[in-house]
């Protein structure tokens, strides 16, 4: 694990890593770490180094004072939901926490695991500071990767108390782009999936060496039903607004709008999904191998004897095809919301989670506030957006303090990680909605730094031949200017939201 | 602003709102440039034509078969899979219901309302009806009962006819710019209509999109089948794919997946084989053509303020107790077991010419796209699994040169790109092609044949289409018989 902490402090720039840059290309080959050195050489970018040299000059004096500790400033449902919907709120509860596996069991309630996956269950990942958010402390992988018997090899990229971390490799072997998920595991020799023997693991160790690999760590989904009712005319209209200002300081941006149907996609790292629908949808099929009535392919089917249907223990009706999961007309008289199928279902519970609560504002946060709105960063991480009236009255005409406008930004070379996805190209991300973040741990498209601080200083990147400027980093420049105390108070802000 | 999609920085789907440059271009270009154009287009679009009965025909020679029209009813088509379940077949009745409802404006129910601003019909069934309910485009355009229906003062653009197919447009770019738009502008508007007063939009100017060369119109595919064509695997359309190398490369054919940029797997549904599943279609449907949003598609086509009649989504799981269980999931989930649940095509018995067509159909090599049959993996819906579908489609995108070229990339598929369309079910199919452009199935086919130019390579169907012009009189009328067993 060390030689990994090693190339991933590099890559995000933390505290000491220029100190270690300079020595640790000869030190990582004296010791046999071809791969992180490559990864040193190629994918190391201008570095932020406090207290050094540093690419932005001033050096920024604030230091992160740290996750906000729990309890939980997130993870509730609305009070506000109606008698039905909350009537249903402990099912949902249920299949978001419901860990899958392959083949059905007496004691298995879910199937269709694999044959390819990341995880087994949406809130081994979605996980804190409560249900519905992102990576935990400690990296669940570890605990979940060789159950059944599994008999896969943990990458290098993921460790203990690393953030959960997804591969993609940007180009096929063919050099033909590629940027798809590749996932983490198989479902080979479980005892869950009989039979099945052959299905092996990417090989996650040429693709690093051949710097063939991208990484992406966990979304939080709270009050991610505000956000997929945000309508396109108020995010094109906050696009068009302050547009002097926005230009002076070098913003753009520009919406991902879906090819096929001309909508504004906003979920993800590079706002790649529409709604809620679609993202559960693919991430219980890609994330999970879960097919779905969405996707309703398996993600692997070059071996029949890993896919369905599996042997299944007798006294049991949970023999299968595709799609894995669907909606079940069997169950409805039953109990309605069993109706639905678990995409569906996933849906409703991220629809019905609420934003993450601030700390009540004192006057550093306050001042932190204005300070972040004085240097620019609300020309991306808009402060907030309103609801139209909504079928779900909950969620009806909110303010929705997320700090993203939504939209698509270039963030040069230092962040790119070389994956289009709809308009978004390889060194473009969704302003990442910044409520929550005074809980969360890992920051970046790739959990690059735990430290707010270098998280902000990551974003300033100057342009090379592949990508432009980033678009941050006039604004970078004005937080590295800032007064130590307003670096303070606005570092102090985003930790209270 | 009064239509955010007007916007040239983003989204584009009206042109109502167009740019003030291009009007003076044009204004000032004046009448003669406007005919030049016209005719230009005309030129362009309608060029490697075949003249049947006359006397040159690309390719040569020209054909001899004709086509004896679509089979006449009852439909052989229509109807659910007799293997569905009995707690599936309890909720025919209600998914059918929705398939066939007509949405108005106002949401009265979690199960109806929701059309428009902007919408193309009001109910699925309009357009998917022939020869039955799920199908396609009808003898007598459907929508000229819709546009006015209840007040509504849209006028009818020039390209839909009463006794032609349903057409829906796209524009290539936005609307007087360069700008690559690909996306439905829906024809009509609820303004006027009793149940949306105050809403005041605009239709889009079809007239002028159409005068710059910048429509592209796509009629209805039919529906039956989809439940099996969903759940066929990647790996046997790759696999197929792959097949027949050495003939494929003789006949100039290649082709390849639309690949879904989300889960990877490969896209299907639509004429560029654009969309991925039955879920998604219907959600996307009631969406463009409707007007209808839902939990998967949650904006309004059209926010101008007086507009937007009801809370969003319009259509959404319904949380009540004690309606209909069969009720729950919104209105999209239900079409979407309509339309997977519905029977393939019945062909027409076997007889000695169409058998005969079957072989000239492969001897031709029009069965190297036109794939015969898929099988479907086992399925969670017992009914859908292990069944060989006839789909004659191996559900891949094929270039077809100029003359089918809509300028329209969609995901993989480029804008000369064509799925295969299934062939089952055209013995009863009225109208042929993307854009309906004809309902000659001799005409469908020699529209095929395409030379390239300096934008597209030739149509990969070349070769097999001058292959059918040379059968025998006899074997060509036999395939074209065998096509309209189907």
């Amino acid at each position: 694990m060390q030689k990994i902490e090693t190339a991933s402090s590099i890559h995000s720039g933390s505290a000491n890593a220029g100190s270690l840059r300079r020595r640790v290309v000869p030190l990582c080959i004296s010791l046999g770490l071809l791969i992180a050195g490559s990864m040193a050489v190629l994918m190391t970018r201008p570095a932020t180094v406090h207290g050094q040299s540093c690419p932005v000059s001033p050096c920024p004096t604030a230091s992160d004072p740290g996750p906000r500790p729990l309890p939980a400033a997130a993870g509730t449902f609305y009070p506000t939901l109606n008698a039905n919907q909350q009537a249903i709120e402990n099912r949902l509860t249920s299949i978001f926490t419901e860990v899958n596996y392959v083949a059905g069991g007496p004691n298995v309630k879910t199937v269709g695991l694999g044959p390819r996956f990341n995880s087994n269950s949406c809130n081994s990942c979605h996980a804190y500071p409560a249900n519905g958010g992102s990576s935990p402390p400690v990296n669940p992988l570890f605990g979940l990767y060789n159950v059944e018997g599994g008999t896969n090899v943990m990458p290098s990229f993921e460790t203990t108390n690393g953030p959960v971390i997804v591969a993609r490799f940007p180009l096929n072997s063919n050099g033909s782009p590629d940027g798809s998920v590749h996932q983490l595991f198989t479902i080979s020799n479980r005892v869950d999936a009989p039979g099945c023997t052959q299905e092996t693991q990417p090989d996650f160790t040429t693709q690093q060496a051949n710097n063939n690999i991208i990484f992406r760590q966990v979304t939080p989904t709270y009050g991610a039903g505000l956000v997929e009712l945000i309508q396109e005319s108020a995010i094109l209209a906050n696009m068009n607004s302050n547009t002097t200002l926005k230009a002076s300081l070098g913003i753009t941006g520009h919406p991902n709008v879906d090819g096929d149907d001309g909508t504004i996609d906003r979920f993800g790292w590079k706002a790649q999904h529409k709604s809620l629908i679609t993202f559960s949808g693919e991430a219980y099929t890609v994330e999970e191998g879960v097919s779905d009535e969405a996707f309703p392919s398996e993600n692997d089917e070059t071996y029949p004897s890993c896919l369905p249907p599996f042997p299944v223990a007798p006294g049991t009706n949970k023999t299968h095809g595709v799609p894995d999961d669907r909606n079940d007309t069997g169950e409805a008289p039953k109990l309605p919301v069993n109706f639905t199928g678990d995409l569906e279902r996933f849906a409703l519970y991220m629809r019905f989670l609420q934003p993450p609560t601030p700390q009540a504002p004192t006057t550093s946060t306050t001042n932190g506030l204005a300070q972040f709105n004085a240097v620019g960063c609300n020309l991306c991480h808009n402060p907030s957006f309103t609801t139209p009236n909504a079928s779900i009255a909950a969620l009806s005409n909110q303010t929705v303090n997320l700090y993203s406008d939504l939209l698509l930004h270039d963030m040069g070379p230092g962040l790119a990680d070389g994956v289009s996805q709809g308009q978004a190209t390889g060194d473009q991300f969704r302003s990442a909605p910044l409520w929550g973040i005074g809980q969360r741990i890992n920051f970046l498209h790739d959990g690059r730094t735990a430290n707010i601080v270098t998280a902000i200083e990551d974003h300033y990147s100057l342009g090379n031949g592949v990508y432009p400027n980033s678009e941050a980093n006039a604004v970078i420049q004005n937080f590295n200017n800032l007064s130590s105390s307003n670096q303070q108070d606005l570092i102090n802000f985003l930790r209270s939201l | 602003m009064t239509d955010i999609k007007g916007n040239n920085m983003s989204l584009s789907k009206e042109n109502g709102m167009n740019p003030q440059p291009r009007k003076h271009w044009w204004l000032k270009a004046g009448v003669p440039v406007v005919v030049l154009v016209l005719v230009a287009i005309a030129v362009t679009a309608y060029m490697p034509k075949t003249v049947k009965g006359s006397s040159t025909c690309t390719p040569s020679p020209c054909p001899t078969a004709t086509d004896p029209g679509p089979r006449a009813l009852p439909a052989n088509a229509g109807g659910f899979l007799g293997t569905l379940a009995p707690n599936e077949v309890q909720i025919e009745p209600s998914i059918t219901t929705e398939f066939n409802r007509v949405h108005d404006v106002i949401v009265t129910s979690p199960v109806d309302g929701g059309l428009g601003p902007r919408f193309n019909s009001n109910s699925c069934a309009s357009c998917h009806q022939y020869p039955a309910v799920g199908g396609s485009s009808p003898p007598s355009n459907p929508l000229f009962n819709v546009y006015q229906y209840n007040g509504a003062t849209n006028t009818m653009p020039s390209f839909e006819t009463a006794s032609g197919p349903i057409l829906v447009p796209r524009f290539i770019n936005q609307p007087g710019t360069t700008i690559p738009d690909g996306t439905i502008h829906q024809l009509f508007t609820v303004v006027g209509r009793s149940d949306a007063k105050g809403c005041s939009i605009q239709q889009p100017n079809f007239t002028q999109a159409q005068s710059a060369g910048n429509l592209a119109l796509r009629q209805p595919p039919p529906t039956y089948g989809d439940g099996l064509i969903e759940i066929v695997r990647n790996i046997d359309i790759v696999n197929n794919m792959n097949s027949n190398l050495t003939q494929k490369a003789t006949l100039g054919i290649t082709g390849h997946p639309n690949y879904s940029g989300n889960d990877g797997s490969i896209m299907r549904f639509g004429w560029k084989a654009q969309v991925r599943s039955t879920l998604l279609m219907s959600a996307l449907e009631y969406n463009t053509e409707m007007g209808v949003t839902n939990e998967t598609f949650q904006n309004e086509l059209d926010q101008t303020p007086g507009c937007v009649f009801n809370a969003i989504p319009e259509t959404v799981t319904n949380f009540t107790p004690g309606i209909l269980t069969e009720m729950f999931p919104a209105d999209p989930e239900r079409s979407e077991y309509f339309v997977q649940w519905l029977n393939p095509p019945q062909p027409a018995k076997n007889t000695s010419a169409i058998n005969n067509g079957r072989t000239q159909f492969t001897n031709a090599g029009c069965v190297y796209c036109h794939t015969t049959s898929f099988t479907t993996p086992a399925a969670s819906r017992p009914a859908l699994g292990h069944i060989v579908i006839s789909l004659y489609s191996d559900l891949l995108v094929h270039h077809m040169g100029p003359g089918l070229a809509d300028g329209l990339p969609q995901g993989q598929a480029g804008p000369d790109e064509f799925r295969t369309a299934p062939l089952w079910g055209i013995g009863q199919r009225l109208w042929f092609l993307h854009d309906g452009r004809t309902n000659n199935i001799v005409t469908a086919i020699e529209d095929h044949y395409s030379t390239g130019n300096s934008t597209y390579p030739n149509s990969e169907a070349n070769q097999s289409v001058v292959n059918f012009n040379n059968l025998s009189k006899t074997n060509q009328q036999d395939l074209i018989d065998f096509l309209r067993a189907l």
